[in-house]
């Protein structure tokens, strides 16, 4: 019987097949894989590193203990796991390529020091996943062999596509460390050269009187041994002057050899201040024709030792300014015959061997690297590409995109122009070549290379003419951080000062002039109430006539104040045009060098788009004449100065709670004064909720790209959470002005940010978002913001607050995030349906925003298209009225771009944006004031 | 006068005299006898030298040849200099600890040189020992911005050719006579690239893009076409046709779409003579000959990182190769054909063809990879629509064209994206297409393959990932089923 131990022999077919494998077929080492690992997971190429991510290593080829790493960026154990970094650090310095001969070439009589350029390896270990871009640099000390001290930084990343597709960034993020390095590291050797000087002086003028006196003591022409070892030592100490003078000479010549390196980089501030302080150093050691004065000054006093230092400390005092005072004098040291070059002597770290100052500059510009190579490659290589293009699209980059420069500064996803010492940028060159990148296209580095503003105090103030070379204590020049913040605050400040005027100024100037006028300041807003007054006042006067909303009687009941608005308006409104042609003469350079006679047509356009559309309607539910303007172009009292220049509704307040507090008096005054009708009062309360961070909008910053990736999340909740998010979004898309209204400040300002995202042209701080209110609102409010998160209080202010609501309710949709209701007109279209389906996959806020962005991105280029097309705008011939032309452009919505009415309507609001930023672009904020219009559509109410 | 020193043991203190003992002597310690070829070049070369040189087991590294150019140079490098960059690439090497047969890239930028080297370190065989050896391509540093472009291309492709080099070692065959089939080749594409790569920056004027109108110098479909098989295929095309100007158009016009580093990939046809074609650009424009035929090389084709859309100017045709993942693994097929065949070598004489195909039956490429278009979009579709209702002359059609590239790349980053969230970084297979289709509005088949592209450029194998497993399925039914 067969066991079943002799049938395992005979199913084993793998193992038996392996004893005789085909001796023809291609071994696996000199073969291809057919299936290799990253088919099945193209995320695990990176992923078998023993670090976490990438990380800055410095490392030392130490004379005493060979390759050590000094330093990681970021300090923390855990980026580096269980990556073995003394390995790796003697794999990077084996590579090491600095020529640097040093020591007595032939024919020299003295050591010279070898200025060697950097140099540029980018290595790997494969098998540990691990690999990196080393930046290879010498710096000098004096006890050290050769005096020579040999680092490298590395870029160390599992990824090694990423550092070859970088390497040119990264190149030029390093050679600035390294110059940073250098530049500090000469300094801190002239310094140590010259106590070395000054030790050796002492040590000779010592010898010399001990040598006289043996003379002296010795019968003449006999010389004892001990005087000979002295006058042999003498001379030994004499010689060692010489050598050291030399190096003296040598370092401060350091910036007239010249520059092997194309890519190296040089902050000539920092060249110049080296040099001039070399110079010093070196005139006043060359004056020493006889270099032993200390000897002639210490035989002058009994007390050699202490009139050398006191002499000693005055001449520094003297030749140097005032700042040495502040500095302790050195004490010269005796130094023996034998000087230590052995391996107890302690090598100078990092620290000592570069100033301060540069050390610490140096660091800070590698944290900066380090962060702006964040992240995986794909998300750096698409951002550099998104930037690039997106700076091809001036146009329409106010509409949904963030700001490129504030981008930068967030991002880090440029190169700082600033030497790392933070030398300001006009003294910033690439020496011969500037590398161009590889990834992003030239003109992302140019534009960051952008010199400062002249009038920047922190441009000014960011250098100081101290000595570097430690004659002189060096002060710390200001960090980047810390002079933004320090010009930050005065900026601030001041324009909050002017601002508060300016806005009463505009808010004067409203009463006179149409909304793209700016004429000289109304002498009348002199004479602005107090505040308090005026607050006093306007709430009195926000109990006035009650209206019924726009859905539940249309038309019919227009308010009377609306309608003498817009017939005062209408008769300014050749005015108003007159002024924008100038307004498009003036600003057209700065802008792309598009045809402006494609707007200039579209102003009828512009103003008078909806009128065909709107009209019939009009004339169905109201009894409005037909000539009446049906789109107000101007609030009387919101003009553009206004909008740029109001801190207090805008926001970017000086303070988050000033951003909130409106000077009641101003706005209020000019609005009772301008229209009592409206009957509401301005004043808003600053909050002091307790969830205030929630949202980014409404304390004054710029608006980055990271709160809005953040705002991410809370939108794909909202379209998740809100069957109707899609009406919400159109209402928002469209330009009708979204009020969210709620009791908790924190829920309502989350939405607020989250809705924020789809707020075309929301300005570059978030002007046309207020996120938080805590008082009615006005008409001039509606035209200003476009999105309002409105504080639910059941006071009598709230009251007054639910009459403004229901009193502009034909304007507004009301989004009420306690009942989770929707107020606004019906939304049948299907352009957005891809961004609001409540049945989404997408799991993630940040991939909602991606999807999000691509998508707004589209409805940008489409807008785009409508607005350009020429034929669209203009007539063909003569004898074309402007009703051709509009069912030529209506056609063009329908049949070319398949778009329903409400879906127009979205690409309407956004080419009117697009046109009047076009027309207008040095507004400063990048939020163009929008006409304001609406139509007569009834309202829905939705629930969930 | 060459010297030779050995120093049996040493500590880090005496890494200075090694230095010096090098620098003082001008040059490193040269073997007595180091093969040269003098490469004639077409043009201007900027390739300095490249070598290959071998950690020996007594002298350390040793050079073993040296190919350079003929001609014209802008900097020279003596013997001695080139020997001792060579021998510095393998500097660090002893400590190597790679996985056999890894193929490890060294670059280096040596500015007290003023050159950069670019070094393939790999494991082989010399007399019967196992060595590091380095194949190095030295260039000056002013090349660098026009060398880095061109990285990948040139180490994937030493990178196959030190394959086929490391079997022949195995045989104890000579490897030069094998790395020569690349080297010769790569001086010749840095020749052409250097006087005929398209430029970073396209005026559109140059393109078809600014023409008053679709029809004046493509029929429309055919643009449409090309340039959406051409996004199709990762932005990787060959454009070829009788009359240079209009390849060119068609040339800079595909390139339009493509990023400014892809572009400097790129290659413009030359009027007076014809190029062949050159494995791992992106456009290239190749003119046929006077028969009106160009013979189109299937290995190097195939060799291309991307699959390839072949458009014809003159007859207004466009084919595309398969996507990215069967691309891929015909790739591997072939290279492991070929390595087999090598390896069955009986002889250093016979080094096989380069065409493989009839030399291992177990392999039978289908020689048709160039197949029509199928899969129509909506994205190229409508800009093309556009684009040209745009006034031309002035830079609204640039403005536009910015829109679509930024629309693409992001549309890319969020299906990356997607799947990433969708699968946690490729830890769970890839199973909801069609939601990701009907999420992103990737419905249509078209749309799909570009945004796929786009995607696959940012995470390599992204196809093979999310399509593979069902070709290779499929594959393997169709082999059971033949071998019935």
């Amino acid at each position: 019987m067969i066991g079943s131990p002799d049938v395992v022999a005979f199913t084993k077919e793998d193992e038996y097949g392996e004893t005789s494998p085909d001796p023809w077929a291609l071994p696996k080492e000199f073969s291809v894989p057919l299936h290799p690992p990253c088919d099945s997971n193209p995320w695990s190429k990176t992923s078998y590193a023993k670090f976490t991510k990438d990380f800055i290593l410095i490392s030392e080829f130490s004379e005493q203990v060979g390759p050590q790493p000094l330093l990681t960026i970021p300090d923390d154990p855990k980026v580096c796991g269980t990556f073995d970094l003394n390995y790796f650090s003697l794999r990077i310095m084996s590579v090491d390529y600095q020529a640097s001969f040093v020591g007595h070439p032939p024919g020299t009589g003295y050591p010279r020091l070898s200025f060697v350029e950097d140099s540029r390896v980018v290595l790997g270990d494969s098998k540990e996943g691990a690999f990196a871009y080393v930046h290879h640099l010498t710096l000098y000390d004096l006890e050290a062999r050769g005096f020579v001290r040999p680092f490298c930084m590395a870029y160390v990343s599992a990824d090694e596509r990423k550092i070859m597709l970088q390497f040119q960034e990264l190149s030029l993020r390093f050679s600035q460390a390294s110059e940073c390095l250098k530049s500090g590291n000469r300094r801190a050797f002239a310094k140590e050269l010259q106590r070395k000087l000054r030790d050796l002086e002492y040590t000779h003028s010592v010898l010399q009187r001990e040598e006289g006196l043996q003379r002296e003591a010795a019968p003449q022409s006999m010389y004892s041994a001990h005087a000979v070892e002295k006058a042999n030592e003498l001379a030994n100490v004499e010689k060692s002057i010489y050598e050291h003078r030399d190096l003296l000479r040598q370092i401060s010549s350091y910036h007239q050899r010249p520059r092997r390196d194309p890519n190296a980089v040089t902050c000539h501030k920092c060249i110049t201040e080296c040099v001039s302080e070399c110079e010093k150093l070196l005139e006043k050691y060359a004056k020493l024709a006889k270099p032993f004065t200390y000897s002639d000054k210490g035989e002058k006093g009994e007390d050699g030792q202490g009139q050398i230092d006191h002499e000693g400390g005055e001449e520094v005092d003297a030749e140097d300014d005032e700042g040495v005072k502040r500095r302790p004098s050195y004490t010269p040291q005796l130094i023996k015959a034998k000087s230590a070059k052995c391996f107890d002597k302690r090598l100078k770290t990092l620290q000592e061997l570069c100033d301060d100052t540069f050390y610490n500059a140096t660091v800070e510009l590698l944290k900066d690297t380090e962060r702006c190579f964040r992240g995986d490659l794909s998300y750096l290589h698409t951002r550099r590409l998104d930037r690039a293009l997106r700076k091809k699209l001036r146009v329409t980059n106010f509409l949904f995109e963030e700001d490129l420069r504030d981008d930068d500064e967030d991002e880090g996803g440029t190169l700082r122009p600033f030497c790392a010492v933070n030398h300001a940028v006009d003294n910033f060159t690439l020496t011969l070549n500037p590398p161009p990148i590889v990834l992003g296209p030239e003109p992302l580095e140019l534009d960051a290379l952008e010199p400062p503003d002249p009038l920047d105090p922190a441009s000014e103030t960011s250098h100081t003419h101290e000595s570097e070379l430690g004659l002189v204590e060096s002060h710390l020049e200001s960090s980047p951080s810390d002079q933004t913040l320090e010009t930050q605050e005065s900026s601030e400040e001041t324009k909050g000062s002017f601002s508060s005027d300016k806005s009463g100024l505009g808010q004067a100037e409203g009463q006179q002039n149409l909304a793209m006028t700016s004429e000289g300041p109304d002498p009348d807003s002199d004479l602005t109430p107090d505040p308090d007054q005026n607050t006093d006042l306007e709430r009195e006067s926000s109990s006035e006539d009650i209206e019924t909303t726009a859905g539940e009687d249309e038309g019919d009941q227009t308010p009377v104040s609306l309608l003498e608005v817009m017939s005062e308006l209408e008769g300014r409104e050749d005015e108003c045009e007159v002024v924008t042609n100038g307004a498009c003469e003036v600003e057209s350079d700065l802008l792309v060098p598009l045809d402006t006679a494609c707007c200039m047509a579209q102003e009828g356009f512009l103003y008078e788009a909806s009128a065909p559309e709107t009209v019939p309607r009009f004339g169905q539910n109201s009894n409005v004449q037909h000539d009446q303007t049906l789109v107000v172009n101007q609030e009387p009292q919101a003009l553009l100065p206004l909008q740029d220049d109001y801190t207090v509704g805008s926001s970017c307040p000086e303070s988050p709670a000033a951003g909130l507090e409106l000077p009641v008096g101003l706005l209020g005054d000019a609005v009772s004064r301008t229209s009592v009708e409206d009957g509401s009062d301005c004043t808003m309360s600053a909050s002091t909720g307790s969830d205030r961070a929630a949202s980014p909008l409404g304390y004054g910053g710029v608006v980055t790209l990271r709160q809005r990736k953040r705002a991410g999340q809370g939108a794909l909740r909202f379209v998740r959470q809100y069957p109707f998010a899609m009406q919400a979004l159109w209402c928002l898309l469209s330009g009708r002005t979204l009020v969210v209204l709620g009791a908790d400040e924190g829920r309502v300002r989350r939405l607020v940010a989250a809705l924020a995202l789809f707020v075309p042209g929301p300005g570059k701080c978030g002007e046309r978002v207020q996120a938080w209110l805590s008082c009615p609102f006005t008409l001039t409010d509606l035209q200003r913001w476009k999105l309002i998160g409105l504080q639910r209080v059941a006071s009598p202010v709230g009251s007054s607050m639910l009459y403004s609501l229901s009193r502009y309710s034909r304007y507004i949709s009301i989004l009420d995030a306690d009942q989770k209701t929707l107020r606004c007109p019906p939304y049948h279209g299907q352009l957005l349906a891809n961004i609001a389906d409540h049945r989404t996959y997408i799991r993630r806020g940040s991939t909602y925003f991606l999807h999000l962005q691509s998508t707004l991105c589209h409805l940008a280029a489409k807008a785009f298209l409508f607005t350009f097309t020429h034929h669209l705008h203009l007539p063909v011939s003569f004898t074309e009225g402007p009703e051709v032309v509009e069912g030529r452009r209506r056609c063009f919505l329908q049949e070319q771009l398949g778009l329903g009415e409400e879906d127009s309507r979205i690409l309407l609001y956004l080419s009117q944006l697009i046109t009047q930023q076009y027309l207008q672009p040095a507004t400063g904020s990048g939020a163009a004031a929008p006409c304001f219009s609406f139509n007569y559509t009834t309202s829905v109410f939705y629930k969930i | 006068m060459s010297r030779i020193i050995i120093i049996h043991s040493y500590s880090w203190e005496d890494k200075d005299i090694f230095q010096a003992i090098l620098m003082s002597s001008g040059c490193p310690p040269q073997s007595p006898a180091v093969a040269k070829s003098e490469v004639t070049v077409e043009g201007e070369c900027p390739l300095l030298a490249a070598t290959f040189a071998y950690w020996d087991n007594i002298l350390g590294p040793r050079v073993r040849h040296i190919w350079t150019p003929k001609g014209d140079q802008s900097m020279f490098l003596s013997d001695g200099e080139v020997t001792f960059l060579a021998n510095h690439t393998l500097n660090g090497e002893i400590l190597r600890s790679a996985e056999c047969g890894a193929v490890d890239v060294k670059f280096f930028v040596l500015a007290e040189k003023g050159v950069i080297i670019v070094s393939l370190i790999f494991d082989g065989e010399l007399k019967g020992d196992k060595n590091t050896c380095a194949l190095s391509v030295i260039l000056p540093q002013t090349e660098l911005a026009f060398y880095l472009p061109l990285h990948t291309i040139c180490v994937e492709r030493l990178k196959h050719v030190i394959r086929k080099g490391r079997i022949w070692m195995q045989k104890g065959y000579n490897i030069i006579s094998v790395l020569s089939l690349e080297i010769v080749p790569i001086m010749e594409l840095l020749a052409l690239m250097k006087s005929h790569s398209v430029p970073e920056d396209i005026d559109i004027k140059d393109t078809v893009l600014n023409d008053d109108d679709i029809g004046d110098s493509c029929h429309e479909d055919f643009l449409h076409k090309a340039i959406s098989s051409h996004l199709q295929t990762c932005g990787c095309s060959i454009v070829v046709g009788s009359n240079p100007e209009k390849v060119n158009k068609i040339v800079r016009t595909l390139c339009l779409f493509l990023t400014p580093a892809e572009r400097k990939c790129s290659r413009l046809c030359k009027a007076d003579s014809s190029f062949k074609y050159d494995t791992g650009l992106f456009v290239q424009g190749l003119l046929k000959d006077s028969t009106g035929s160009f013979v189109l090389p299937f290995r190097q084709v195939l060799y291309s990182p991307y699959p390839t859309t072949h458009i014809d100017v003159d007859i207004n045709t466009v084919k595309q190769m398969p996507p990215c993942h069967e691309h891929t693994y015909n790739q591997r097929r072939y290279m492991h054909s070929e390595l087999s065949a090598l390896w069955k070598t009986d002889s250093e004489e016979d080094i096989p063809p380069e065409t493989v195909i009839h030399t291992d039956e177990t392999f039978t490429p289908d020689l048709n990879i160039f197949q029509d278009v199928m899969h129509k979009d909506t994205l190229v579709k409508s800009f093309i629509d556009e684009v040209f209702m745009l006034k031309p002359g002035l830079s609204l059609r640039s403005t536009y064209l910015a829109q679509f590239l930024l629309l693409l790349h992001r549309k890319a980053l969020t299906l990356l994206k997607y799947i990433e969230d969708e699968t946690q970084k490729g830890k769970k297979p890839f199973r909801s297409l069609r939601n990701l289709k009907t999420d992103l509005d990737l419905t249509v088949e078209g749309d799909l393959n570009i945004v796929m592209a786009f995607a696959e450029k940012l995470r390599a194998g992204l196809h093979s990932f999310v399509f593979g497993k069902p070709f290779y399925t499929s594959l393997q039914e169709r082999d059971v089923l033949m071998s019935f």
